[in-house]
């Protein structure tokens, strides 16, 4: 659980300073920083099962 | 207006020298550059961030990077994560000088968050790179 929060943690603060630079508007900034959010996660988690099973 | 227009306006408009002094104060604080500008938001979300960012990595039993060689390794290797450090500006001087995150201590090396801790402080360091080049696009005009 540790882990996985400590990886929510890390994808937002990322994303935050992505979304801000990125884009021109306020609206698409929100987006795109959400998006990246998202990737972050689920990359991560695919990831993490991709390694789950490696030994 | 299209990228190659964009291209030419930079090219004959000369980047102010204050865009150089609010890069160099990005940089060394993080969020400052912004307020600078008097993006406020800007400010507080970004050197927010990368406030945040570097005391979770310190929190986290953290480790930065120097030029002594730690454990055999040679100086070369210390040189690419250290710069990474180094975008953290007035947080890695102040620990360096205080000597906060840089012993090779085992007992934060046993912590289970070391690691992550290692990525948070490199990660604050990249972040404010980023940060410090927004704002310096914003002070040359090269971004509303």
């Amino acid at each position: 659980m540790r882990h996985f929060f400590v990886m929510t943690l890390f994808a937002a603060l990322a994303s935050v300073v992505f979304g801000s630079v990125a884009k021109e508007t306020p609206n698409e900034r929100v987006i795109y920083g959400v998006k990246v959010f998202a990737e972050f996660m689920v990359i991560g988690l695919v990831l993490s099962w991709i390694l789950y099973f490696i030994p | 207006m299209v990228k190659a227009e964009k291209i030419e306006l930079e090219r004959r408009e000369p980047t102010p020298g204050s865009a150089w002094l609010i890069g160099a104060v990005a940089w060394f604080v993080p969020g400052a550059g912004h307020v600078m500008l008097k993006k406020w938001w800007r400010a507080a979300l970004m050197g927010g961030a990368v406030w945040l960012c570097f005391f979770l990595g310190l929190a986290m039993g953290g480790h930065m990077f120097d030029l002594s060689t730690g454990q055999g390794s040679s100086t070369i290797l210390q040189v690419p994560p250290m710069i990474a450090n180094l975008g953290s500006g007035i947080l890695y001087v102040v620990s360096w000088l205080l000597s906060i995150g840089f012993a090779d201590d085992p007992e934060r090396a046993r912590l289970a968050t070391y690691e992550y801790g290692n990525t948070f402080l490199l990660i604050a360091g990249l972040l404010n790179y980023l940060t410090m080049l927004d704002a310096f696009d914003i002070a040359a005009g090269r971004k509303p």
